[in-house]
């Protein structure tokens, strides 16, 4: 599979926010209502076009309980950008933000982009977090902002593929060392530009978990 | 009225199911003498029966029934001993007073004496203010068309046998005699039922349910609609009869026994002496007198009984109140005032009893609400998402409240380990297996388990452990793999995590989940490690040709094949868990040496 770059995406938030949601619509286009608890991290990929190049995401998509977190804690580690999620039915999925996005810079590198998602905007009627309180957040902490709704498919790919034009931007601006594997990125095999010695097959980092 | 009809009913369940019907009522309206009368005369084995004795009774009817009875009958009553009377009064005695009918014999000629007095219990069990009335448009209609005459001998066992098993339950009697008496007459009520489909409502209950089907059950509910019936009858004047009524009464039909006291003995029998007969009347008129008494008393301690109830349930009105409106509002206060301790002391009023059991034992462990279900709102959002392909765990689904509520009691019984998303899965595969109890048991010493509890904890150095330890035997025993997957980044905890906290109800289809628990608890989880490295032998060819993604994607939901059972399990039985000559206690052991000296 011919790709330009590769980018590692985490994403996280409160358990049944809809992260596995967000992912299956986005790399399968379709909604499960009912959803399998994510135990530990279950991966998705796809590829997008940006610019007329190829780019495949490599999508972590963690879990939400609080006491996974110091195993999802590892899986920051070479990732370029993240999707923070909250519900915007449930108040208190909107105030762990703040949690989220502590860990999120603690372990991840400076650089990772963060676009932050009120998800499940379809259920308009049982909304408690206004679509404004979303934007003050992100507007205060420099993120990206969107409300998305996996169940109606609505914002999804604009979620991910804004969030890797932000990447993108950020490479061509040169704030992204590519040749640093830990910034999450990878340049594909057929990279027209660069001569990489990196094999097409290899998948992301070698993150967290590991022999005693 | 209705209702009326229907209190009677209940206790000569045969009468009605079969054509006597009408007998029933006119034994309820009648007076009470009547009743006895009538009631006395159906014993087919009394030796008082003599023609001057059926002036007590409607004479239209009684000349009828004369006509219509049949030989057979008349020789079998009479061959019934002298001791008939007796045995009779007994019958009496035992069913008037509500004494269980266990006493009896179940032959023939003895169910025949509480039959006889059978019909006695209607009319206790109504007001008897109410008979006078009836009596004479009872006579009236009697005279009016007589019954026609069927079901003489054929029926005449049958309604013998069920009568005392009814009397039983209207009684309160023992429902093992009465199932005992039952069986081999249901088709009897159904067949009857079809052929008198109007006569009586109170039966319909026979005829739909087969008492030998359902017997208990339907013994609760004919209690319970008789005592709801009696109520009424109490209440409401019952010899305002209907149409419905007269025409029960058109088709009234005394039965062959009533008419046999009227009668002579059989020509083929020595004649009655004139002081015999008159023995027999007084005796006759002895139990008639007899069995008044008894309902005038019955129907006194009733009234009594129902004066008591209503002035208990008054009073337990006005107790509420009080606790209600003047010591629960102030309860610090009042708690210890003389009027509290003493309405206390009384009883508390069902109404109020929760509330002040729960201020009197009070809170002194300061437990708020939030506090105790802690977690339990995510137990709620996980539970519905646990095994949804099987449609038992959603909401609304048979098992979704015994699984959270198992989630929920482990929560406040191990606060320590809580709710971990995983546990779920492991226990609603214990609930497709146990029974309630069981499931938390084996559900809370299956995470108490080192290897579980670790994982569970989430404890990052333990599990690390027990992930160095796997991947000695993996290297072992699937080297080109290890290799694969160091390159491609996949480490253990990226698949092992998920398939040890859900116990490969994750990974493997449910069929081969339950077979990896069953050798689990044979081998320990030991076996937890030598499946997953079955597993890898399986799809090693597969595996050796994909990225982290797929790898991943594939080990977190391995496709459900066909022998797939089998396929592992010989994969997993060419994989020991040996590492040279280091079992897996042995390297897992020595996992934790080195971290002690690293």
């Amino acid at each position: 599979m011919a790709y330009a770059y590769l980018f590692k995406y985490i994403i996280i938030g409160d358990t049944g926010v809809g992260k596995s949601c967000l992912l299956l619509q986005f790399t399968d286009k379709r909604f499960q209502p009912v959803h399998d608890l994510t135990i530990g991290v279950e991966f998705g990929a796809r590829m997008i076009t940006i610019d007329g190049k190829q780019i495949k995401l490599q999508i972590w998509d963690t879990a939400g309980q609080e006491s996974f977190r110091s195993i999802t804690r590892s899986y920051y580690r070479g990732a370029a950008g993240a999707l923070l999620v909250y519900d915007i039915t449930r108040r208190d999925t909107f105030n762990h933000l703040t949690t989220w996005l502590e860990d999120a810079r603690q372990h991840s590198n400076s650089n990772m982009v963060i676009m932050l998602i009120g998800n499940k905007s379809d259920l308009e009627s049982r909304r408690e977090v206004k679509k404004e309180e979303g934007e003050a957040f992100a507007r205060e902490h420099g993120l990206i902002f969107m409300e998305t709704s996996a169940k109606t498919a609505s914002n999804v790919e604009e979620a991910f593929i804004n969030t890797a034009k932000e990447i993108y931007e950020k490479i061509q601006e040169g704030v992204f060392d590519i040749n640093n594997e830990a910034n999450g990125i990878k340049i594909g095999p057929q990279h027209p530009t660069t001569n990489s010695t990196l094999s097409g097959s290899q998948g992301g980092q070698h993150a967290g978990g590991g022999c005693c | 009225m209705e209702s009326s009809d229907e209190a009677s009913s209940s206790s000569v369940t045969v009468n009605n199911a079969d054509e006597s019907s009408p007998w029933r009522h006119r034994g309820r309206e009648r007076s009470s003498s009547a009743d006895v009368i009538a009631r006395v005369q159906r014993c087919p084995r009394r030796p008082i029966r003599s023609g001057s004795d059926s002036q007590e009774a409607g004479p239209s009817l009684r000349d009828d029934v004369c006509q219509t009875n049949s030989p057979s009958v008349k020789v079998k009553c009479w061959s019934a001993s002298s001791n008939g009377v007796a045995s009779c009064t007994e019958g009496s005695k035992v069913d008037c007073c509500g004494g269980g009918a266990s006493d009896l014999p179940l032959d023939e000629s003895t169910c025949s004496a509480p039959q006889c007095i059978n019909p006695v219990t209607p009319p206790s069990d109504s007001d008897s203010d109410t008979q006078e009335g009836d009596d004479d448009a009872f006579n009236t209609v009697g005279e009016l068309s007589p019954p026609p005459p069927r079901h003489r001998n054929t029926y005449e066992s049958g309604r013998r046998q069920s009568a005392p098993g009814q009397l039983v339950q209207d009684h309160g009697g023992s429902e093992s005699e009465l199932q005992s008496r039952r069986p081999g007459l249901a088709e009897y009520f159904s067949r009857k039922q079809r052929s008198v489909p109007q006569s009586a409502p109170g039966w319909k209950l026979f005829g739909k349910v087969p008492p030998k089907q359902s017997p208990t059950k339907q013994a609760q509910i004919i209690q319970q609609e008789f005592e709801a019936r009696q109520m009424a009858a109490c209440s409401s004047p019952t010899h305002h009869a209907a149409g419905q009524q007269s025409k029960r009464k058109v088709e009234f039909e005394p039965l062959s026994t009533t008419a046999l006291i009227l009668e002579d003995r059989p020509p083929n029998l020595p004649a009655k002496s004139a002081e015999e007969a008159q023995r027999h009347r007084q005796q006759y008129e002895q139990m008639v007198a007899a069995a008044k008494r008894r309902e005038l008393k019955e129907a006194q301690r009733r009234r009594q009984q129902k004066e008591q109830r209503l002035r208990q349930e008054e009073l337990l009105s006005n107790t509420s109140l009080v606790w209600n409106l003047h010591i629960l509002p102030h309860w610090d206060l009042m708690r210890s005032s003389r009027r509290a301790q003493d309405l206390w002391w009384g009883g508390l009023p069902p109404s109020v009893r929760g509330r002040v059991w729960s201020l009197a034992v009070g809170n002194e462990l300061n437990i708020t609400a939030g506090a105790a279900p802690a977690g339990l709102e995510r137990i709620t959002r996980d539970v519905s998402r646990t095994l949804p392909s099987l449609l038992v765990f959603h909401k609304g689904g048979p098992y979704h409240d015994l699984l959270q509520s198992i989630l929920g009691a482990y929560t406040c019984y191990r606060p320590d380990v809580g709710y971990v998303q995983g546990m779920s899965s492991m226990a609603a595969m214990l609930i497709l297996n146990m029974d309630e109890v069981e499931v938390f048991i084996s559900f809370s010493n299956l995470i108490n388990r080192p290897c579980q509890l670790a994982f569970y904890r989430v404890d990052h150095q333990l599990m690390l452990r027990y992930f160095g330890a796997y991947q000695v035997f993996f290297q072992e025993t699937l080297p080109r793999l290890f290799l694969h997957f160091q390159f491609s980044g996949v480490t253990p905890d990226l698949y092992l995590m998920d398939w040890i906290l859900s116990l490969y109800m994750k990974p493997l289809p449910l069929d081969v989940a339950c077979r990896v628990w069953d050798v689990f608890f044979r081998d320990g989880e030991e076996f937890l490690f030598r499946a997953a490295l079955g597993i890898l032998r399986l799809y090693q060819d597969l595996l050796l040709h994909m990225d982290l993604v797929s790898i991943a994607q594939f080990l977190s939901r391995l496709p459900d094949e066909e022998l797939l059972s089998d396929r592992l399990f010989a994969c997993i039985s060419a994989t020991p868990m040996l590492s040279g000559n280091r079992k897996w206690t042995q390297v897992l052991s020595s996992c934790r040496d080195s971290e002690r000296t690293s």
